[in-house]
């Protein structure tokens, strides 16, 4: 009997997910416990019951089902997204809420989901080829389409998600490396060159050996070169026509000591001296000065690392990082075993949504990235974030429970 | 698995793998640097965030008097201090108006202590009125960062001044912080002069600190631990003085029209009993915030009130340094007591001219310090010398620091052969010199003190003791009085010779011819000695020492009164009234005989009254006084 439940229940992921909730609800809770914001955690704790119930309903629909409403549901969130832009409310200078009653709903929130949904069908046709240019760009046309409407509203950390989410869509799609290489050439370029001319001139130098290795046809290498190249160069151009937040945010990466301390580089100090002090074991559940006396504003949302980093230490934070880590290697071996081409596309874009976010996160509280506004699945407060993020965790249980299906 | 090729999916997932691998081995990488390497500086950062301690500043110990009477204790004091962190420094100026302080001032201020440390209040202003805080306190909504704490400042109880005893506390000078080491900070307050500042450790006490808890806005949560690591201020010791306040209100009540400086010692013990320094200045002046403008006023005044007189002055004494010539004489046996003189007026030695106020005729030893004859002296210092008459000179403390436990005090200068040669040359001086110094002119400079010190081993005939105001600390913590022991040395001298010096000094105040017959105390026997020593810049300093009673002294004093003339005139009965007020509580000389003796009365204030009405000595003046 047992064997027959785990043959079509996903046990590791539920169980993996269901842990990284309660982390969240645990840590929001002493994020918010002195901040006279008890209603944070009461609000996050409806959100994940629903969650939970919207997440088996998922992982016990018919898998056709799923397949008949990708393309709808994809279409319905871009909908939303222009929408929000023409009447959504702005929260902390980005549009992208929708206000209905007592909630309040982030269609990008969904739309990830959905834009998975959409890649992975459109990829799993048996005409589709990435090798081919055409298909290529429907493909890319797919995930830009969000990313416009988002970085209208703007919301640069979400499309910044999108765009990494494509990247194990094509390597998991079967595209040629060269795509890969000139998918990540330009921003990287971008992002050495503001560090100064040498690490510019480095990370031209490995792309273009890069690019060289993968024997592509030399005119379009050339050209994906250049415009690597260019970007590089225009960087500091764009930087100039950035708005004065994100020139903050990235000249806080680039040397946190000189921004102003109550600035964007006092919270990835406050959320390093949380960590830090944490030490191995923790300063013990509601008793990190950081957390408790609020030094790392909104510390539940984008923040909400440090908590089990200073509450429960070293040992916490791994905690975290491995259920993150059991999440990700499920996610690829459900992509690798299931036997259906959209199922196993949809697996690695939904991996391709996890990863980013948790690596972005993870190294923007760490210190280690700049700090882009990311939440951390399952743990971050926010309902639309949770809700997207347990329906993806139901759709992998599915896929699990629908592995053998052709 | 259609489509996708299986065994590319193996590899493709292991690359996966691996860069997931990647990724949280680095994060994990970053724990361990920020975790485990590096806890201990961002505990250390978290713990500079969250507690802040701030000292807490102990209550500075009493002064009692050696009647038991509390003379210096605190009161209440408001200080308005800034956060430095929470303040809008666009503030300053609404600040300033509303404290009526410069803005300069404030900015310094908030700058200095915005250099120690940015979440530790700063010290504004000290003792505001409440009139102002009231003011402050309705407008506290819109001066974030501003508060008021209640601090202690220095109170005084008696009518008397003894400003430059007692002395001064005043908020720490950066040089004093350098100094005094580490337990001080700006805003602290700290003993500046007299007994404040020789006493500043016994009198501070310890600093407390209280560790609170505060939340990113520097607001304060509550105690760290419910006050565990919070410690307590620990109250100063009180000193107990030598001083009688009743003498010292009296004394310094007999200088109000008047420069110079007054000590009065116990002789059993070489305490002080009463020091004037005149002019003074109320320390009240000094306990809360002083003025610039007081500051420049006291420091440039010609009078220098700031300036302690008893100790640190070097006058020539005059006659009242006779004895010293007399007693090295008689104890080198030079000349014998009956050793006559017989006085013109003058005395020529070479081609000048020692001159003598009157013309004494024939007198011995005792007449000769009765009637203060210069000319015997001048003879008698010719055939003793200036060596024999500096080493008894350094027997009763001349030319020697004092030992005073009031800070500073002089040396004062007494003139040897080998200083002579110094100063003129071993031959740029001769013989010629030393008239002079047999009757304290000259060279010879000497403090007050040190004249009350001269003034207490006559009395107690070889007995020298170390000066002192405290005589015992009241360690308040240890439940326990501490008696301080202070040196106290004797020289032997021939009882022959203190029978005639002394003789001598009786009959000065005691009978007819005498000089000092204004500091006749009635009932007791008195001794003592005039002075009026010349002085280039206007009239004579007048000069006085004595003890009291003759025969069993309880009490020495010295009396100088700055440019006024006769010491019998001016200074005698000062000492005279100080002698009858110690010992019997009350004054009666300027009673009629007949009259019967007033009642005893017990208010001090009462009978301290009629006393500074009459205090000016102009009337009194004896036209009878010579030296």
């Amino acid at each position: 009997m047992a064997g027959q439940f785990k043959e079509h229940f996903d046990v590791k992921t539920f169980f993996t997910s269901l842990a990284l909730v309660i982390v969240g609800l645990v840590s929001i809770y002493s994020a918010t416990y002195d901040a006279g914001l008890s209603d944070i955690a009461f609000k996050q704790m409806i959100w994940a019951g629903g969650g939970l119930v919207i997440m088996l309903i998922i992982a016990y629909s018919p898998f056709k089902l799923i397949q008949f409403l990708a393309y709808p549901s994809y279409v319905a969130t871009i909908l939303l997204l222009v929408s929000v832009l023409l009447l959504g409310r702005t929260v902390s200078g980005s549009q992208s809420w929708f206000n209905l009653g007592p909630l309040r709903l982030q269609p990008s929130e969904f739309a990830k989901l959905t834009t998975a949904l959409a890649l992975a069908t459109y990829l799993s046709r048996s005409d589709i080829s990435l090798q081919q240019l055409k298909h290529l760009l429907v493909a890319s046309g797919i995930v830009l389409l969000p990313v416009v409407l988002i970085l209208l509203q703007p919301d640069t950390g979400t499309a910044i998600i999108y765009l990494a989410m494509f990247l194990p869509v094509l390597f998991w799609g079967g595209a040629s490396h060269f795509v890969i290489v000139a998918a990540i050439a330009p921003p990287s370029v971008a992002l050495a060159a503001l560090f100064g001319t040498t690490p510019f001139l480095i990370a031209v130098l490995v792309f273009g050996v890069l690019l060289y290795l993968t024997k592509q046809n030399r005119v379009l290498a050339a050209m994906v070169f250049s415009v690597t190249v260019l970007v590089g160069v225009s960087s500091q151009f764009i930087y100039d026509g950035m708005k004065p937040y994100q020139q903050k945010r990235i000249q806080t990466f680039l040397d946190p000591s000189s921004a102003d301390p109550r600035g964007a580089g006092y919270n990835v100090l406050q959320s390093k001296v949380a960590i830090g002090s944490g030490g191995v074991f923790g300063k013990g559940y509601l008793q990190g000065t950081q957390t408790q006396l609020n030094f790392i504003p909104e510390q539940w949302t984008d923040f909400i690392f440090c908590v089990p980093g200073e509450e429960f230490g070293f040992l916490g934070a791994c905690a975290v990082l491995f259920l993150f880590t059991a999440l990700l290697v499920r996610g690829v071996h459900v992509a690798a075993i299931v036997k259906n081409k959209f199922a196993s596309f949809l697996a690695i874009a939904i991996v391709g949504v996890f990863a980013p976010h948790i690596f972005i996160n993870v190294g923007m509280a760490l210190g280690l990235l700049p700090v882009i506004g990311v939440p951390l699945p399952f743990l971050s407060y926010g309902g639309s974030a949770l809700i997207a993020n347990v329906m993806m965790v139901g759709l992998l249980m599915n896929l699990y429970a629908n592995r053998k299906e052709y | 698995m259609a489509g996708l090729d299986e065994i590319q999916l193996y590899s493709k997932r292991r690359a996966i793998y691996i860069i997931v691998g990647i990724v949280m081995l680095l994060f994990v990488g970053r724990l361990i640097q920020l975790q485990v390497l590096y806890q201990e500086w961002y505990g250390k950062k978290s713990e500079e965030n969250s507690f802040r301690t701030i000292p807490r500043d102990p209550v500075r110990g009493y002064m009692y008097d050696r009647t038991g009477r509390l003379v210096v204790d605190n009161r209440p004091a408001f200080t308005v201090t800034i956060m430095p962190f929470e303040f809008d420094k666009r503030n300053i100026n609404y600040l300033a108006t509303l404290l009526a302080y410069k803005q300069e001032f404030i900015s310094e201020r908030l700058g200095k202590g915005e250099q120690h440390s940015r979440f530790v209040p700063a010290k504004i202003a000290r003792d505001v009125d409440f009139g102002v805080l009231s003011a402050l306190e309705e407008r506290r909504g819109s001066l974030p960062g501003v508060d008021y704490i209640t601090e202690s400042k220095r109170h005084y109880t008696t009518r008397a001044n003894a400003s430059h005893i007692l002395g001064y506390t005043k908020e720490i000078s950066e040089l004093q912080m350098k100094s005094l080491g580490e337990e001080y900070v700006q805003g602290d307050v700290v003993g500046a002069s007299g007994l404040e500042a020789s006493y500043e450790s016994v009198l501070r006490g310890v600093k407390g600190a209280e560790v609170s808890v505060v939340n990113v806005r520097g607001q304060v949560i509550g105690s760290l631990d419910q006050g565990k690591h919070d410690t307590p201020p620990i109250e100063g010791d009180d000193l107990l003085l030598t001083m009688d306040f009743e003498l010292q209100a009296l004394a310094e009540s007999l200088f109000t029209d008047k420069r110079g400086a007054l000590v009065a010692l116990d002789t059993r013990t070489g305490g002080v009993l009463a020091m004037v320094s005149k002019p003074d200045y109320p320390l009240e002046a000094f306990s809360g915030v002083t003025p610039p403008e007081i500051w420049r006023a006291l420091n440039s005044d010609e009078a220098k009130p700031l300036f302690n007189r008893a100790t640190l002055t070097r006058y020539p004494p005059g006659s009242t340094y006779k004895m010293i010539l007399a007693v090295a004489a008689l104890e080198r046996k030079i000349v014998s007591p009956s050793w006559q003189v017989t006085c013109t007026g003058a005395y020529r030695f070479g081609n000048k001219t020692f001159g003598d106020e009157h013309v004494h005729g024939t007198v011995n030893m005792v007449e000769a310090i009765q009637r203060s004859c210069n000319v015997y002296f001048y003879q008698l210092m010719m055939k003793t010398g200036i060596d024999v008459w500096a080493e008894y000179g350094a027997k009763f403390g001349f030319g020697k620091y004092t030992g005073v436990d009031i800070g500073e005090e002089t040396s004062g200068l007494l003139p040897t052969t080998q200083w002579m040669d110094k100063r003129y040359g071993a031959k740029g001086w001769t013989l010629g010199f030393l008239p002079s110094l047999g009757i304290g002119q000259g060279e010879l400079g000497v403090s007050p003190i040190q004249m009350a010190c001269y003034a207490t081993a006559l009395a107690m005939q070889g007995t020298y003791y170390q000066p002192h105001a405290v005589a015992a600390i009241k360690r308040k913590g240890l439940m326990r009085m501490d008696t301080l022991r202070y040196e106290t040395k004797h020289f032997d001298v021939s009882p022959g010779t203190w029978r005639v010096v002394r003789e001598g000094m009786r009959r000065v105040v005691e009978e007819l011819g005498g000089t000092a017959g204004l500091a006749r105390v009635r009932g007791i026997q008195s001794a003592g000695k005039t002075g009026t020593a010349q002085n280039p810049h206007g009239k004579s300093h007048a000069w006085y020492i004595g003890f009291a009673p003759f025969d069993e002294p309880q009490i020495a004093i010295a009396v100088l009164v700055e440019n006024v003339g006769y010491g019998g005139s001016y200074a005698a009965p000062i000492a005279g009234m100080c002698i009858e007020k110690y010992l019997f509580g009350r004054i009666t000389r300027f009673d009629a005989p007949v009259l019967p003796p007033r009642p005893a009365r017990t208010d001090s204030v009462t009978t301290l009254t009629p006393i500074t009405a009459l205090a000016p000595v102009d009337s009194l003046k004896f036209p009878g006084d010579g030296n």
